[in-house]
């Protein structure tokens, strides 16, 4: 069986493309082909697969017509339809129908390859002239039947039967073959294969001794070049002084270079010249930390205090005052969750970096930047960590802020964004949360649940409150029932309703519950309906029988607290029940 | 750099026109860009554009922030099978040498939404410095482009540093015997005092009703392109303000959508026009 490769040739795709591209060409070449692809390479010029055994014809089709039962009415019709006599028609399952046989697979590639371009979709797409978008123009295809061409029936994009190498050191590459088309890229610069790409990267990079990838650029590097280079570089050390978070983003975020420690750095460069190509990049980083230190020279030069006393002016949320006023209430929800000295200092200057120019570059690293300020001023390495960790956990699997002072702050944090939003009536929708608030949510949950951070429900206004406790399902991975059950007790803290309803879930197989459930079903019950009518106070000269007198002990010696622990109520329920099956509760006394 | 890169364009056949006669931050809102780019008529033009910022401006202390510096663009459309070879043609133009450095175009996709505009493109990176801005516009003035054009952006003050090796634009050799500082160095610091410090709010406030009126006023009576020069006013005028902090965060997005509503309006006008035109003939 003949071998088949296929290339798309694409001005530079985003590495999201080809990975778009990567997920969906195998099904697609299946459904098009009839076998799945043996390799598929994407990368920033091409997109290709390879098949290695294609089969020599496509595999017959077998059409359902009429039912049998309606074969005077429908036959003919259904037979002119498909080009047969009616008495080729075949009867399956109490169908007619026809089996189209299978044809030679080169009569139908041309209209199948064509298929698999239509049928990529991509995230982001464009138009340029051909009635189909694709992620970038699609400028070239190429496609063998082991050494023969075959057209594909594209309209806009030509098929040209030979490739193109390295964009500036080859042109036009012919590939012999299905089989030949890696080894004619590689002798023209081009690594095809996603995966080999990688490997050179990576190896590349070991040489070069302790390397890291804190942004995660990989990914993206690795469809960005098509003959990887892997250089060394190194800025100057007076950069150092920076935060080493701007490094690392001007670095990482806008150049796509590998932090190695230290003042030195890796670049994966396609091709060129090493020693141009190095001098340049280095030029390049230079300007960009030069441009940071400028900017963060003069943040300095006001001090972090002086900047928190910039945020007045500054609007944190239109209707909900300035930054210095979320300051303000950041102190007293400190205060009211019991943070410390160091916590309260690090609340009055958690926004301050706010007013800095530095973090109007560096948006993502607010925090960082005012921690480091903070240091630069003097503050006690607690109040510059509280302040640097203030926006954790930013992420499902992003760690808790690591002191107390820190884990207080963040949640006072999030506490006001949740109630400010709210109070503002912007409640996130499915599919709109402009402002974070599941993740402040979540986070706020996850201070109380893993952090051991008491946070009291009073603390959030009702509807805040609501939307923080429904993540407990969630995050708890508890039934829901047993989540609600736990947010209609009374459990004055969060982490409280967490422990509650992983109690509950987790004693719900077990004796106690349903001893604790039939008692206070009972109580409950007659709560209702005794509220207005039992005396006010408790009389044990009223008492009548043993059971109630028992039951009067017990309630005595019992402290039941709302925090999840079931045992207590399990030691009453004995009494209750006797309570309730001795006396008669409504007897007039 | 500029000669050159004039040479080649229209030697390519581009229209060589000249700056904008009213401010703009990009040469992107130059109607030779922004109109042009609409309706059935091809269209191939070359210019140098300087780009006004007002917020950008670091009273010349920033070697690399500027209010006041330059583009130089190029719109092809539509836009031919070959142009990115015709593109990298133009730096060899420049004598940058494509086989020993490393050039690259790294995804950018670019959105005004001032104008109402997007398209999808990259940056052109040569050894880690971004030289150019590439887009194919896919609407502009929020209309779908009937001929999709390449638009090209150089950043000449990034293209004379990576040529001269120069780490700051003010040592820029801007001609024989001056520098890119000595020429607009102060430029930049009376400038920057003027759009953060001196620029009349209450005056700008009521100039930016006045080109909104006039712009209106200008469409009754179906008159694109006069009433597109207002849109530029009001535009420039917003960053203005903008600079002088005098909008708020809430205010700014509908300043945004009001300058938007007049871009709109004027495209829709422009290929009314356009379209009708290219019918007759």
């Amino acid at each position: 069986m003949p071998s088949l490769l296929f290339e798309i040739g694409c001005e530079e795709l985003p590495a999201s493309a080809c990975r778009e591209a990567e997920a969906q060409l195998p099904a697609l070449a299946e459904r098009q082909l009839g076998v799945a692809p043996t390799r598929v390479f994407v990368g920033p010029r091409r997109l290709a697969i390879l098949v290695d055994e294609l089969p020599d014809r496509t595999a017959d089709e077998w059409v359902r017509g009429p039912p049998v039962a309606l074969r005077e009415r429908a036959a003919e019709g259904f037979a002119r339809r498909y080009e047969v006599s009616v008495d080729r028609l075949e009867e399956r399952d109490s169908f007619l129908g026809v089996t189209i046989p299978g044809q030679p697979v080169e009569e139908v590639l041309p209209e199948r390859l064509a298929e698999i371009v239509r049928g990529l979709a991509f995230g982001k797409s464009m138009v340029w002239g051909p009635d189909f978008r694709f992620s970038r123009p699609a400028r070239w295809l190429c496609a063998k039947l082991d050494d023969d061409d075959v057209p594909v029936l594209l309209i806009g994009v030509r098929t040209v039967g030979f490739s193109y190498g390295h964009r500036f050191t080859f042109g036009p590459v012919e590939v012999p073959s299905a089989a030949g088309y890696l080894g004619a890229l590689r002798a023209a610069d081009v690594e095809p294969d996603q995966h080999e790409r990688r490997r050179l990267i990576v190896e590349g990079l070991d040489a070069l001794g302790e390397w890291r990838d804190p942004l995660g650029k990989l990914d993206e590097v690795v469809h960005l070049v098509e003959s990887p280079v892997v250089l060394e570089s190194a800025f100057d050390e007076r950069f150092l002084r920076l935060p080493e978070r701007v490094i690392v983003t001007a670095m990482q975020s806008h150049q796509r270079y590998f932090p190695l420690g230290g003042t030195r750095f890796a670049v994966v460069a396609n091709g060129g010249d090493p020693e141009l190509v190095r001098e340049g990049n280095t030029r390049v980083l230079a300007g960009r930390l030069d441009d940071a230190a400028f900017t963060f020279d003069r943040d300095v030069a006001v001090g972090i205090d002086g900047l928190a006393e910039r945020l007045g002016s500054i609007t944190f949320l239109a209707g909900a005052g300035s930054f210095a006023d979320k300051a303000d209430r950041l102190v007293e929800l400190v205060r009211r969750l019991g943070g410390d000295e160091h916590a309260l200092t690090a609340a009055r200057l958690a926004k301050a970096d706010q007013a800095a120019e530095l973090v109007r570059e560096f948006a993502d690293l607010e925090g960082h930047i005012g921690a480091n300020y903070a240091q630069l001023a003097g503050y006690p390495d607690d109040v510059c960590r509280a302040i640097d960790e203030q926006y954790l956990p930013d992420a499902a699997d992003a760690p808790l802020p690591s002191s107390g002072a820190a884990r207080v702050l963040a949640a006072a944090d999030k506490i006001d964004t949740l109630a400010t939003v709210f109070g503002l009536g912007k409640r996130p929708t499915g599919s709109r949360d402009p402002y974070g608030l599941r993740r402040a949510a979540i986070g706020l949950c996850r201070l109380a649940v893993e952090g051991g951070l008491r946070i009291e429900r009073s603390l959030l206004p009702d509807e805040a409150r609501g939307f923080v406790e429904e993540r407990l399902e969630g995050l708890l991975d508890v039934p829901v029932e047993f989540v609600r059950a736990a947010r209609a007790s009374a459990a004055p803290d969060l982490g409280g309703v967490a422990r509650l309803a992983q109690t509950l879930h987790g004693a719900e197989q077990t004796p106690e519950f349903g001893a604790v459930y039939t008692a206070y079903e009972r109580a409950h019950r007659l709560a209702g309906r005794a509220e207005q009518e039992a005396a006010a106070a408790l009389d044990p000269a009223l008492f009548e029988d043993q059971a109630e007198r028992e039951l009067a002990d017990a309630l005595a010696r019992t402290v039941v607290e709302p925090n999840g622990d079931l045992s207590a109520a399990a030691a009453l329920a004995p009494h209750v029940d006797r309570f309730f099956d001795k006396v008669l509760v409504m007897a007039p006394d | 750099m500029i000669s050159a890169l004039q040479a080649y364009w229209a030697d390519y056949g581009c229209v060589i026109a000249q700056p904008y006669h009213t401010e703009v931050a990009a040469g992107t809102m130059n109607p030779a860009t922004f109109l042009r780019s609409l309706g059935p008529k091809p269209w191939k033009v070359a210019y140098v554009e300087p780009s006004i910022r007002p917020t950008d401006g670091r009273y010349g202390e920033n070697p690399y922030r500027f209010q006041h510096y330059f583009q130089y663009q190029v719109v092809v459309k539509p836009a031919p099978e070959d142009i990115l070879d015709v593109y990298f043609n133009s730096l060899d133009a420049l004598g940058i040498d494509l086989t020993a450095h490393d050039v690259r175009l790294v995804e950018d996709d670019w959105e005004q939404p001032t104008l109402g505009a997007w398209g999808l493109g990259w940056e052109v990176w040569c050894d880690g410095m971004e030289i150019t801005q590439w887009t194919y516009f896919q609407q502009l003035g929020g209309i779908e482009v009937e001929l999709v054009p390449a638009e090209i952006t150089y950043g000449l003050e990034r293209l004379a540093m990576f040529l001269q090796r120069k780490d700051s634009a003010f040592d820029l050799e801007w001609a024989p015997g001056y520098t890119w500082g000595d020429v607009y160095r102060e430029n930049e610091r009376q400038w920057s005092t003027y759009n953060y410090e001196v620029a009349p709010v209450d005056v700008l406030l009521q100039r930016f009703e006045g080109h909104e009126h006039e712009c209106g006023l200008l469409l009754e009576r179906r008159l694109p392109l006069p009433a597109y020069d207002q849109v530029l006013k009001c535009s420039h005028t917003f960053n203005l303000l903008d600079a002088r902090g005098a909008i708020s965060v809430t205010e700014r997005a509908a300043y945004i959508g009001r300058v938007r509503t007049l871009a709109r309006r004027v495209a829709e006008l422009y290929v009314e026009l356009e379209s009708a035109e290219a019918a007759v003939a």
